[in-house]
Protein backbone atom coordinates (compact mmCIF):
# COMPACT_ATOMS: atom_id res chain seq x y z
CA UNK A 1 0.00 0.00 0.00
CA UNK A 2 1.42 3.13 -1.05
CA UNK A 3 2.10 5.95 1.82
CA UNK A 4 -0.15 9.12 1.80
CA UNK A 5 0.99 12.33 -0.05
CA UNK A 6 1.46 13.83 3.53
CA UNK A 7 3.80 13.00 6.79
CA UNK A 8 2.49 14.10 10.53
CA UNK A 9 4.14 14.96 13.45
CA UNK A 10 1.97 13.10 15.70
CA UNK A 11 4.57 11.71 17.71
CA UNK A 12 6.09 14.22 18.31
CA UNK A 13 3.31 16.08 19.79
CA UNK A 14 2.41 13.36 21.81
CA UNK A 15 6.04 13.76 23.20
CA UNK A 16 5.72 17.43 23.76
CA UNK A 17 2.38 17.14 25.20
CA UNK A 18 3.70 15.63 28.38
CA UNK A 19 4.03 11.67 27.04
CA UNK A 20 0.53 11.29 26.23
CA UNK A 21 -0.16 7.62 25.14
CA UNK A 22 -2.12 6.94 21.95
CA UNK A 23 -5.04 5.36 24.26
CA UNK A 24 -5.10 8.58 25.73
CA UNK A 25 -5.15 10.57 22.09
CA UNK A 26 -7.48 8.11 20.70
CA UNK A 27 -9.89 8.42 23.49
CA UNK A 28 -10.27 12.01 23.05
CA UNK A 29 -10.62 12.37 19.39
CA UNK A 30 -12.45 9.57 19.30
CA UNK A 31 -10.67 6.71 17.88
CA UNK A 32 -8.89 3.61 18.47
CA UNK A 33 -5.77 3.11 20.02
CA UNK A 34 -5.11 1.32 16.40
CA UNK A 35 -6.19 3.96 14.49
CA UNK A 36 -3.99 6.63 16.17
CA UNK A 37 -0.98 4.25 15.49
CA UNK A 38 -2.19 3.53 11.48
CA UNK A 39 -1.84 7.27 11.28
CA UNK A 40 1.35 7.86 12.85
CA UNK A 41 2.57 5.39 10.50
CA UNK A 42 1.32 6.58 7.58
CA UNK A 43 -0.72 3.36 7.28
CA UNK A 44 -4.50 5.31 7.30
CA UNK A 45 -5.26 8.69 6.18
CA UNK A 46 -7.66 10.23 8.91
CA UNK A 47 -10.83 12.26 8.03
CA UNK A 48 -10.67 16.26 7.79
CA UNK A 49 -12.58 15.85 11.01
CA UNK A 50 -10.43 13.72 12.76
CA UNK A 51 -7.57 15.56 11.65
CA UNK A 52 -9.06 18.91 13.19
CA UNK A 53 -9.69 17.11 16.51
CA UNK A 54 -6.03 15.53 16.76
CA UNK A 55 -4.75 19.27 15.60
CA UNK A 56 -7.22 21.06 18.48
CA UNK A 57 -6.23 18.54 21.14
CA UNK A 58 -2.53 19.85 20.71
CA UNK A 59 -3.32 23.58 20.48
CA UNK A 60 -2.13 23.63 16.75
CA UNK A 61 -3.07 24.38 13.35
CA UNK A 62 -3.82 21.72 11.06
CA UNK A 63 -0.01 22.27 9.17
CA UNK A 64 2.01 21.91 11.98
CA UNK A 65 0.30 18.45 12.59
CA UNK A 66 0.04 17.31 8.84
CA UNK A 67 2.07 18.12 6.33
CA UNK A 68 1.90 18.23 2.71
CA UNK A 69 4.73 16.09 0.91
CA UNK A 70 5.89 18.50 -1.91
CA UNK A 71 7.56 15.32 -3.72
CA UNK A 72 4.01 13.99 -4.19
CA UNK A 73 3.05 16.61 -6.52
CA UNK B 1 -5.47 -5.47 16.96
CA UNK B 2 -8.78 -3.75 17.54
CA UNK B 3 -12.18 -5.35 18.46
CA UNK B 4 -13.19 -5.06 14.89
CA UNK B 5 -10.20 -6.97 13.21
CA UNK B 6 -10.29 -9.79 15.81
CA UNK B 7 -13.62 -10.35 14.41
CA UNK B 8 -13.18 -10.40 11.03
CA UNK B 9 -10.61 -12.86 11.77
CA UNK B 10 -12.60 -15.16 13.65
CA UNK B 11 -15.22 -14.84 10.62
CA UNK B 12 -12.39 -15.77 7.74
CA UNK B 13 -10.91 -18.62 9.88
CA UNK B 14 -14.02 -20.23 10.51
CA UNK B 15 -15.32 -19.64 6.97
CA UNK B 16 -12.16 -21.45 5.61
CA UNK B 17 -12.53 -23.94 7.77
CA UNK B 18 -16.02 -25.22 7.73
CA UNK B 19 -16.60 -24.31 4.39
CA UNK B 20 -12.81 -25.76 3.13
CA UNK B 21 -14.54 -28.91 4.35
CA UNK B 22 -17.76 -28.27 2.83
CA UNK B 23 -16.29 -28.18 -1.00
CA UNK B 24 -13.50 -30.60 0.04
CA UNK B 25 -15.72 -33.02 0.61
CA UNK B 26 -18.01 -32.67 -2.47
CA UNK B 27 -14.83 -32.33 -4.93
CA UNK B 28 -14.32 -35.85 -3.14
CA UNK B 29 -17.14 -37.53 -4.38
CA UNK B 30 -19.43 -36.87 -1.62
CA UNK B 31 -23.08 -37.51 -2.21
CA UNK B 32 -23.88 -33.75 -1.25
CA UNK B 33 -22.68 -32.72 -4.86
CA UNK B 34 -25.54 -34.92 -6.34
CA UNK B 35 -28.74 -35.70 -4.11
CA UNK B 36 -30.18 -33.15 -2.56
CA UNK B 37 -31.22 -34.56 0.85
CA UNK B 38 -27.40 -35.79 1.40
CA UNK B 39 -26.72 -31.82 0.42
CA UNK B 40 -29.09 -30.48 2.99
CA UNK B 41 -28.34 -32.62 5.48
CA UNK B 42 -23.93 -31.90 5.24
CA UNK B 43 -24.77 -28.72 4.32
CA UNK B 44 -27.07 -28.01 7.71
CA UNK B 45 -24.47 -29.36 9.89
CA UNK B 46 -21.56 -27.64 8.75
CA UNK B 47 -23.35 -23.82 8.93
CA UNK B 48 -24.74 -24.72 12.29
CA UNK B 49 -21.33 -25.96 13.21
CA UNK B 50 -19.53 -22.63 11.76
CA UNK B 51 -22.61 -20.98 13.52
CA UNK B 52 -21.91 -22.11 17.11
CA UNK B 53 -18.26 -21.42 16.51
CA UNK B 54 -18.50 -17.82 15.38
CA UNK B 55 -21.29 -16.71 17.92
CA UNK B 56 -19.30 -18.41 21.11
CA UNK B 57 -16.38 -16.34 19.92
CA UNK B 58 -18.00 -13.37 19.42
CA UNK B 59 -19.10 -13.76 23.14
CA UNK B 60 -15.56 -14.17 24.59
CA UNK B 61 -14.14 -11.26 22.07
CA UNK B 62 -17.20 -9.00 23.75
CA UNK B 63 -16.11 -10.16 27.38
CA UNK B 64 -12.58 -9.30 26.27
CA UNK B 65 -13.61 -5.93 25.31
CA UNK B 66 -15.86 -4.67 27.83
CA UNK B 67 -12.53 -2.79 29.38
CA UNK B 68 -12.00 -0.95 26.40
CA UNK B 69 -13.44 2.61 25.74
CA UNK B 70 -16.97 3.06 23.86
CA UNK B 71 -15.25 4.02 20.51
CA UNK B 72 -14.72 0.18 19.64
CA UNK B 73 -15.80 0.98 16.07
CA UNK B 74 -14.41 4.33 14.50
CA UNK B 75 -14.28 5.58 10.76
CA UNK B 76 -11.39 3.67 10.23
CA UNK B 77 -13.07 0.24 10.83
CA UNK B 78 -16.32 1.47 8.76
CA UNK B 79 -13.88 2.41 5.51
CA UNK B 80 -11.84 -0.96 5.84
CA UNK B 81 -15.31 -2.33 6.32
CA UNK B 82 -16.83 -0.97 3.12
CA UNK B 83 -14.17 -1.59 1.16
CA UNK B 84 -14.30 -5.17 1.74
CA UNK B 85 -17.82 -5.09 1.36
CA UNK B 86 -17.73 -3.20 -1.75
CA UNK B 87 -15.18 -5.89 -3.46
CA UNK B 88 -17.44 -8.25 -2.11
CA UNK B 89 -20.62 -7.16 -4.04
CA UNK B 90 -18.75 -7.87 -7.11
CA UNK B 91 -17.91 -11.20 -6.57
CA UNK B 92 -21.48 -12.27 -5.57
CA UNK B 93 -22.65 -10.26 -8.53
CA UNK B 94 -20.37 -12.23 -10.65
CA UNK B 95 -21.60 -15.32 -9.30
CA UNK B 96 -25.19 -14.49 -9.11
CA UNK B 97 -24.89 -14.13 -13.21
CA UNK B 98 -23.33 -17.35 -13.66
CA UNK B 99 -25.70 -19.66 -11.11
CA UNK B 100 -28.79 -17.55 -12.23
CA UNK B 101 -28.21 -17.08 -16.23
CA UNK B 102 -25.57 -19.44 -17.61
CA UNK B 103 -26.16 -22.18 -15.78
CA UNK B 104 -29.72 -23.04 -15.74
CA UNK B 105 -29.22 -24.06 -19.10
CA UNK B 106 -26.55 -26.77 -19.18
CA UNK B 107 -25.90 -27.89 -15.65
CA UNK B 108 -28.39 -29.91 -12.89
CA UNK B 109 -30.16 -28.30 -10.14
CA UNK B 110 -28.00 -29.78 -7.49
CA UNK B 111 -24.07 -28.06 -9.03
CA UNK B 112 -26.34 -24.86 -9.45
CA UNK B 113 -27.05 -24.98 -5.79
CA UNK B 114 -23.46 -25.90 -5.24
CA UNK B 115 -22.10 -23.13 -7.51
CA UNK B 116 -24.60 -20.43 -5.95
CA UNK B 117 -23.36 -21.91 -2.28
CA UNK B 118 -19.45 -21.08 -3.92
CA UNK B 119 -20.42 -18.01 -4.99
CA UNK B 120 -21.61 -16.80 -1.58
CA UNK B 121 -18.28 -18.09 0.34
CA UNK B 122 -15.88 -17.04 -2.06
CA UNK B 123 -17.52 -13.23 -2.25
CA UNK B 124 -17.64 -13.51 1.73
CA UNK B 125 -13.88 -14.98 2.15
CA UNK B 126 -12.32 -12.37 -0.43
CA UNK B 127 -14.64 -9.66 1.54
CA UNK B 128 -12.91 -11.18 5.13
CA UNK B 129 -9.51 -10.89 3.30
CA UNK B 130 -9.47 -7.56 2.07
CA UNK B 131 -10.69 -6.31 5.03
CA UNK B 132 -7.99 -8.15 7.48
CA UNK B 133 -5.04 -7.38 4.54
CA UNK B 134 -5.99 -3.97 4.66
CA UNK B 135 -5.56 -3.52 8.59
CA UNK B 136 -2.17 -5.12 8.45
CA UNK B 137 -1.29 -3.45 4.79
CA UNK B 138 -2.67 0.26 5.31
CA UNK B 139 -5.82 1.92 4.14
CA UNK B 140 -5.92 5.55 2.64
CA UNK B 141 -9.67 5.31 1.49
Amino acid sequence: MAKPPFTNDIRTLRFMAGEMTQGDLGDRVGVTRQTIAAIEQGKYSPSLEVAFRIARIFDKPLEAVFQWNDASD
Amino acid sequence: MTYTEKKSWLMLVAMLLAYGLYFGLILAGHPAGYDKFAMLWLFGTIAATQAVVVIAGHVWLAIGARKLPPSRVDERDRAIAARGAKISYYILLTGTILVGVVMPFTEPPMKIVNTALFAIVIAELIGLLVIVTSYRRGWHG
